[in-house]
């Protein structure tokens, strides 16, 4: 027993000191999601000009959905990319859809005025879209492949390189 | 006593499941479903805050959750049905009390495995204090040996001296 209990003390802390070097090395802000790789979740929203919009009725290639409100200071950051994209991308191909996260239309409508361009943006009333797609804040971007799969998923405000990324291995996959 | 320790941990962290199992399917009254929603929104982690639950948390986002959890349960769901839908969204992360399933098990297991093994190890410890040699039904427990009921060991443990086992030879002698 004494034996035992010799090489037992030094020993029994060495568990616990992994497990602490383990916790602080990870990084806290990145969140697990677990919605990536599933099927996306269906929705039915109106867009800001009153119109209805459905995920089952977009047929473009990839979706990206993109989560903002006007007094989100990272959407302004990230805010050229996505108007970048609308140019650059054919909407057959890829949709840029932005759904506005516990915003008013007008908060929305100033945003885009203030910082030039517009993609379309539809209301989330009662944040029921950010919470069926898991949504911890904002920004938040999915990108939604052909077979209405979330196949990534960025938190925090987008690079046009990353997006461009992102959305081009997606077409690269269902364009060929 | 080993085999019941698992069992009983057990019960205590399903006893509340089965508290909340039952009556939602048949229709409840407002009140009902605003008690059992304050208790599910009591289990789950705000997304915003992090540290609070959806209860406690005044974030626009905890307080949605908190009116999808009323109509869900509403609407016929039960608790754990409820709470499934945000582990979908959120992962395992969301529950502020992990499942005791997989290696969340640990977290329920090793503080009791803990307590035992100290347990036991204090118990040789005191036996070897006072001094007790006496074999008997105790002289096991968990498996293991005493080495106190081994002369030899009980001699390398610091037990009685050669010169204190003759006097008690002799005393048992002169009675015997």
């Amino acid at each position: 027993m004494k034996r035992f209990g010799r090489w037992l003390i030094p020993i029994l802390p060495i568990p616990a000191l992994a497990l602490l070097a383990f916790g602080l090395t990870r990084n806290v802000q990145v969140l697990p999601s677990a919605i990536v790789g599933e099927a996306a979740p269906e929705f039915h929203l109106e867009t800001m000009t009153g119109d209805s919009l459905t995920l089952a009725g977009l047929d473009a290639q990839v979706v990206v959905l993109n989560f903002w409100a006007s007094w989100c200071i990272p959407c302004r950051q990230e805010h050229p990319a996505l108007v970048r994209a609308t140019e650059v991308y054919d909407d057959s191909d890829v949709r840029i859809l932005g759904v506005l996260y516990q915003d008013t239309p007008a908060g929305a409508e100033r945003f885009m005025q203030r910082f030039g361009g517009e993609w379309e943006t539809v209301l989330d009333p009662g944040t029921r879209t950010a919470i069926d797609f898991g949504v911890y804040g904002v920004p938040e971007t999915f990108f939604i492949d052909a077979d209405r799969r979330i196949a990534y998923k960025h938190i925090g405000p987008l690079s046009w390189e990353i997006l461009q990324t992102k959305v081009d291995s997606l077409l690269a996959v269902g364009g060929a | 006593m080993r085999r019941l320790a698992p069992l009983i941990i057990l019960y205590l962290m399903l006893a509340p499941e089965s508290a909340l199992a039952g009556p939602q399917e048949e229709g409840m009254s407002a009140a009902e479903v605003d008690q059992l929603s304050a208790e599910v929104a009591a289990q789950l982690r705000c997304p915003v805050c992090r540290n609070q639950s959806v209860l406690e948390s005044s974030s626009g986002l905890a307080r949605e959750m908190q009116s999808v959890i009323r109509e869900r349960l509403a609407g016929g769901e039960t608790p754990k049905e409820v709470r499934a839908y945000f582990v979908g969204r959120y992962g395992d992360w969301i529950l502020l009390k992990p499942e005791p399933k997989g290696i969340n098990l640990l977290v329920y297991l090793l503080p009791a495995a803990a307590l035992l093994f100290g347990g036991v190890l204090l118990y040789y410890r005191i036996r070897r204090w006072t001094g007790a040699t006496a074999p008997g039904p105790t002289a096991s427990l968990a498996g293991l040996e005493v080495p106190d009921a081994e002369p030899t060991s009980a001699d390398a443990a610091g037990g009685l001296s050669e010169e204190e086992e003759e006097w008690i030879r002799q005393q048992i002698g002169s009675h015997g």
